[in-house]
C-alpha cells in the first residue's frame, strides 16, 4: 500500500503538488462552466420550470427561428458588434499606448502613482460608475456645463441614439485600458535590453525602436490578447449598458443580452434565451477557432 | 493542417462527452436529494390551537417566507424594518407566525425577482404576482397550492363580503378551471388620472385655474401653466423643468398610473393598452385607434415646445419624483393617492407647497374614464406550504380585524400607532389593498360627515377613515403644520377622493368598458416584443425623432408581428364566452 503510493508519487514526478494546485480551478470550471452546460438542451425545448429540463417538450429549432424572425434582431447585432468591436479595438489600442509611454517614464513613484490611477476605475462596478456618468452626462450635468460655457448647444448624450454609443465605448476604453495595460507593460520588460542599446547605436530614433523593436516585441501578447477577446465579441458589456440605457436609446444601445434579458427573463421566455445564448457561444467559439487559425498561418504563432 | 486539427478536436469531443457525463451524474445525485412529501392542507388543522377559527393561532411557532413589495418612503419609524415591524411582529403575535422575507423590491425589480422566483422554481412561501399571466404561469407549472377550501373554510364574512361586491368579478380573475388559485386584490373603480397642480406657485403668480370651479380643466390650461412654471421658476431653483413623463406612458392599472400620460389620453378620447370594442364591434387594440395618435400629437407638440421635461424617456421613477420634491416641477399626473407616498416629500422640502387636484376634460366638457379591472395583483401560496390559510388568515386580521375594529388602540396598540402616525400600507405583510368596491366614497362620505361632526367616531366604519378624520382636522386647523400625515391625507382625501366624489355625483365621467382584459397563448411570445415596440415607437414620435405619421407604420407593424394573432383568439375567446 505504502510502496503504491509511493510509486504513484514517483510517476507524477516532482510536479505532483503543482499540478494538485490546479485543482479548485478545473472544480470551479466544472461547477460554474461544465455543468451548467447540460441546461443548452432547454434551447431546443417549450422548457417549463415545473416539468424541468428532462420532462420538457422538444421543438427542435423553434426558438432560433423564431430569433431571426424578431424584427429587432438586426439591429441589436448589429449594436452588439460594432459596440463590441469599437470597444476591443480602441481598448487594446488606448492600452498599447499607454503602456508605452508609461513604460518611458523613469520616476518609479510618479510611474507607480499613474498606474494606480488608471487601475482604480476597472475595480469599481458599473452599478457605481453609472450614476457617475449619469451625472456627468445628463442634461444638467457637468459636461453640458463645460459645454453651455463655451456657447455650445447641450447634447442629451443618454437620451440620444447619436451619442449613445460612443458614451458607451468611450466610458468603457475609460474603465478598463489601464487594467489591461498591465499586461502589455510586462510584455515590453521582457525584451532584451540589448537590441535597444544596439538600435541606439545604429542612431535608431525613439520612434523607430517603438516601431521596431517594442511593438514586434510585444506581438505575442498583442494577438494572444486580440484572439481571445474575439470571443465575446457577441458580448459587448451587459452591465454597463443595463445601468445605463433607457427606451429612448434602445434603438442604438440594445444588445443581445439586454435585449434577451428584457425579452427572455422579465418576460419568462427561459428557452428563448437559452437559444440566443447558445447562439452567442457558438459564433464565440467559431471565431476563436479562425482567428487562431489564421494567426498561425500569418505570423506562425497559435494559442493552442 | 487539417491532420492536426482533426487530432484536436476528436480529443476536444471525448473530453466534452466525459465532463458532459460527469456533469449530468452530478446534477442527477443533485435531484434526488429534494424528494419529501409536505403535510396537505387538510390535515393542517391538527397544528392549530382552535382548527377552522379565522382567527386561531399556531400550536408551535411557524416560518412563513415572503416576498415583499416595498415603496421607497415607508415612514416607518427607526429601527422598524419590512421584515421586522409592528405588523409582522402583529401577525408573530396573533398567529404565531414568524415573517421572513425572501426578497424585498419594488417596481419591475419585484417583476424580476418574481420571474427569477418561477424560474429556478424557488418561490417564497407567499408572494403578490402581479398578472393574470403569472397566476397562469404558476398554476400551469404547478408551483401554488389550491386556496378553493381554505378560503370557503377560513376567510371571514366580511372578507367574503368584500369580495362579493365586485359581483364575483374579483374572484373570477383568480379562478382558473374552476378552482381559486390566489387571492386577489381588489382594484376599485375609481377615476382617470389626475392633474395635480402646485396651489402655492399658482397663487403666486396669480394664475386663476378652472375658474369655473368643476374641478375639470382643459390641456391649454395645463399647457399655459406649464409654460408659465418654466418661465418664472415659481421653485427659485434656477432649473425649471416641464410635466416630466415616465418612460412606460400607458397603463391599464389606474392605481399605478402615477406620471403616466393617460391623462392626455383622456382628453382625445384614447384608451391606449386597453382592448376595447369598435364601432362594428370588432377588438380594437386601444393603443393602434386614431385618438391614440391624436394624443400623441399633443405630447409631441408639448415636447417640442419644452412644456414636457426634455429629458423624457431617460428619466427614473425616482428621478421624477425627485424633481417635485426639488421644486424643479410643479405638474404631476397621477392617481388620488400620489400625495400619500410620492408627492409627500415635496412637502417635507418646502413647508407651503399645496397641491390642487384637477381631472382633464375633453372638447365636450366629458372626463373620459375606463372601467378598472376589479383586480390585477393576487396573494399566492406555494405548492407544499404546510398552512395554506395563514394567507387568509393574515386577510382576515389586516382586512377585516385591524380595518373594522372598534377599538384598535387598546386591542393592537402597535399597529393602531401606525395607522395614526400614516406609516405606509406597504409595511403589511401583504402589499395590496382588499376594499369593497364602493368604499372610496363610503369612506370619503364617513369621513366628510365625521369633519362636519355629523357622525361620532364610533360611527365611522373604518379605522383608517377614523384616523384620516384626525389627520385631516390637523391640517384644517393649520395648514402649515409640520405634520405630514395630516398634510398626505388631507390631498389625498379631501382633493382626490373629493374630486373623484364631485365628478361622479355631477354625472360627468364618461365610463368606457374595456372589452377584455386578460392574456391570450400567442400573447407569451409576441407582446413582450409588441410591447417593446409601441413604447419605442410612441417615444420617437414624442420625441420628434419620427413625424406623427409614423404611428401608421407602427399600427402596421403592430399587427404585422402578432398583433393581428391576439385580436383574432380575443375574438374567438369573447365570442365563445356569450
Amino acid at each position: 500500500m505504502k510502496q503504491e503510493k509511493y510509486k504513484a508519487r514517483n510517476r507524477l514526478g516532482t510536479g505532483a503538488m503543482y499540478h494538485m494546485m490546479m485543482l479548485p480551478g478545473i472544480l470551479f470550471l466544472l461547477v460554474f462552466s461544465y455543468i451548467p452546460m447540460v441546461g443548452v438542451i432547454t434551447a431546443f425545448q417549450d422548457y417549463v420550470p415545473a416539468k424541468g429540463m428532462f420532462g420538457s417538450e422538444f421543438v427542435g429549432l423553434k426558438h432560433f427561428i423564431y430569433m431571426f424572425k424578431l424584427p429587432d434582431i438586426g439591429q441589436v447585432i448589429s449594436n452588439t458588434l460594432v459596440i463590441a468591436i469599437a470597444k476591443i479595438l480602441l481598448g487594446t489600442l488606448m492600452a498599447i499606448i499607454f503602456s508605452i509611454l508609461l513604460n518611458e517614464i523613469r520616476f518609479k513613484f510618479v510611474k507607480k502613482s499613474v498606474q494606480t490611477i488608471v487601475y482604480l476605475p476597472h475595480f469599481l462596478s458599473w452599478v457605481v460608475l453609472a450614476s457617475v456618468v449619469v451625472n456627468m452626462f445628463s442634461l444638467d450635468g457637468s459636461v453640458n456645463q463645460i459645454l453651455a460655457f463655451f456657447g455650445l448647444e447641450n447634447i442629451n448624450f443618454l437620451g440620444s441614439n447619436t451619442w449613445f454609443q460612443p458614451l458607451i465605448i468611450g466610458t468603457d476604453v475609460w474603465k478598463e485600458f489601464g487594467y489591461s495595460s498591465i499586461v502589455y507593460l510586462a510584455a515590453i520588460t521582457s525584451i532584451d535590453p540589448g537590441l535597444y542599446e544596439a538600435a541606439g547605436m545604429d542612431g535608431a530614433s525613439w520612434w523607430r525602436k517603438v516601431w521596431h523593436i517594442t511593438l514586434p516585441g510585444m506581438l505575442p501578447i498583442i494577438l494572444l490578447m486580440g484572439v481571445m477577446s474575439l470571443t465575446n465579441i457577441l458580448s459587448a458589456g451587459f452591465d454597463q449598458i443595463y445601468n445605463l440605457y433607457n427606451p429612448v436609446v434602445y434603438e442604438s444601445g440594445d444588445i443581445l443580452d439586454t435585449y434577451v434579458y428584457r425579452i427572455g427573463l422579465v418576460g419568462r421566455q427561459y428557452s428563448f434565451g437559452t437559444a440566443v445564448g447558445l447562439f452567442k457561444s457558438v459564433i464565440g467559439i467559431v471565431l476563436l477557432l479562425s482567428a487562431n487559425e489564421l494567426a498561425k498561418k500569418y505570423t506562425d504563432r497559435k494559442i493552442f | 493542417m487539417s491532420k492536426n486539427w482533426s487530432i484536436t478536436s476528436k480529443q476536444l469531443t471525448k473530453r466534452l462527452a466525459v465532463l458532459s457525463m460527469s456533469a449530468l451524474m452530478v446534477s442527477v445525485l443533485a435531484a434526488c436529494g429534494g424528494a419529501s412529501n409536505p403535510p396537505t392542507a387538510e390535515d393542517a388543522g391538527q397544528y392549530e390551537v382552535t382548527p377552522g377559527d379565522p382567527f386561531s393561532a399556531y400550536k408551535d411557532e411557524v416560518t412563513v417566507t415572503m416576498g415583499r413589495v416595498t415603496t421607497a418612503n415607508p415612514k416607518l419609524p427607526a429601527g422598524d424594518t419590512y421584515e421586522n415591524n409592528a405588523y409582522t411582529r402583529l401577525v408573530k403575535e396573533a398567529f404565531n407566525a414568524q415573517i421572513k422575507d425572501q426578497f424585498e423590491a419594488n417596481g419591475e425589480d419585484y417583476s424580476r425577482q418574481v420571474s427569477l422566483a418561477i424560474a429556478s422554481g424557488e418561490l417564497p412561501d407567499m408572494m403578490r404576482v402581479d398578472s393574470k399571466d403569472e397566476l397562469k404561469e404558476l398554476v400551469d407549472n404547478d408551483l401554488i397550492e389550491d386556496m378553493t377550501e381554505v378560503y370557503k373554510e377560513y376567510a371571514t364574512d366580511n372578507i367574503k363580503q368584500i369580495y362579493d361586491s365586485y359581483d364575483g368579478r374579483a374572484l373570477d380573475n383568480a379562478t382558473i378551471d374552476g378552482r381559486l388559485m390566489g387571492l386577489p386584490a381588489t382594484s376599485l373603480d375609481s377615476a382617470p388620472t389626475m392633474v395635480w397642480v402646485r396651489q402655492d406657485w399658482l397663487d403666486v403668480l396669480g394664475i386663476k385655474l378652472d375658474a369655473d370651479g368643476d374641478g375639470a380643466i382643459k390641456l391649454e390650461d395645463v399647457e399655459k401653466t406649464a409654460e408659465e412654471f418654466l418661465k418664472k421658476d415659481p421653485g427659485q431653483t434656477g432649473k425649471p423643468v416641464g410635466i416630466p413623463f415616465v418612460n412606460t406612458l400607458n397603463t391599464t392599472d389606474y392605481n399605478g398610473s402615477a406620471y403616466t400620460m393617460l391623462g392626455v389620453a383622456s382628453t382625445q378620447g384614447a384608451f391606449p393598452q386597453y382592448w376595447m370594442k369598435g364601432e362594428d364591434g370588432s377588438i380594437v387594440y386601444g393603443s393602434t385607434t386614431e385618438e391614440t395618435k391624436q394624443m400623441l400629437g399633443v405630447m409631441a407638440d408639448w415636447f417640442k415646445r419644452g412644456i414636457i421635461d426634455p429629458q423624457f424617456g431617460t428619466r427614473t421613477f425616482d428621478d421624477i419624483t425627485a424633481l417635485y420634491t426639488n421644486g424643479q416641477s410643479g405638474i404631476a399626473f397621477g392617481p388620488w393617492h400620489i400625495p400619500d407616498w410620492g408627492l409627500s416629500n415635496t412637502k417635507q422640502m418646502d413647508k407651503h407647497a399645496k397641491f390642487t387636484a384637477y381631472t382633464l376634460e375633453d372638447a365636450d366638457g366629458k372626463v373620459n374614464v375606463a372601467h378598472a379591472n376589479p383586480s390585477g395583483q393576487f396573494i399566492v401560496v406555494r405548492k407544499g406550504y404546510e398552512h395554506p390559510e395563514l394567507a387568509i388568515k393574515i386577510i382576515n386580521l389586516f382586512y377585516d380585524k385591524l380595518a373594522n375594529d372598534k377599538d384598535v388602540a387598546t386591542s393592537m396598540p402597535e399597529a393602531a400607532k401606525y395607522l395614526e402616525t400614516g406609516v405606509d400600507g406597504s409595511t403589511r405583510p401583504f402589499n395590496i389593498e382588499v376594499n369593497s368596491a364602493t368604499s372610496l366614497l363610503d369612506d370619503y362620505s364617513d369621513i366628510v360627515r365625521g369633519i362636519k361632526g355629523e357622525i361620532g367616531l364610533d360611527q365611522v366604519r373604518t379605522t383608517e377613515s377614523k384616523n384620516n378624520i384626525g389627520s385631516i382636522q390637523t391640517y384644517l386647523k393649520d395648514q402649515d403644520t409640520d405634520d405630514l400625515t395630516a398634510w398626505s391625507k388631507y390631498h389625498s382625501r379631501m382633493n382626490g377622493v373629493g374630486l373623484i366624489d364631485k365628478l361622479t355625483q355631477e354625472g360627468k365621467f364618461n365610463w368606457m368598458t374595456p372589452a377584455f382584459s386578460g392574456t391570450t397563448p400567442s400573447m407569451k411570445q409576441t407582446w413582450a416584443n409588441l410591447t417593446k415596440m409601441e413604447q419605442e415607437s410612441f417615444i420617437k414620435i414624442i420625441t420628434g425623432a419620427e413625424p406623427l405619421d409614423y404611428f401608421e407604420t407602427f399600427v402596421s407593424n403592430w399587427k404585422k408581428q402578432g398583433g393581428d394573432q391576439v385580436i383574432q383568439e380575443i375574438e374567438a375567446e369573447t365570442t365563445s364566452q356569450k
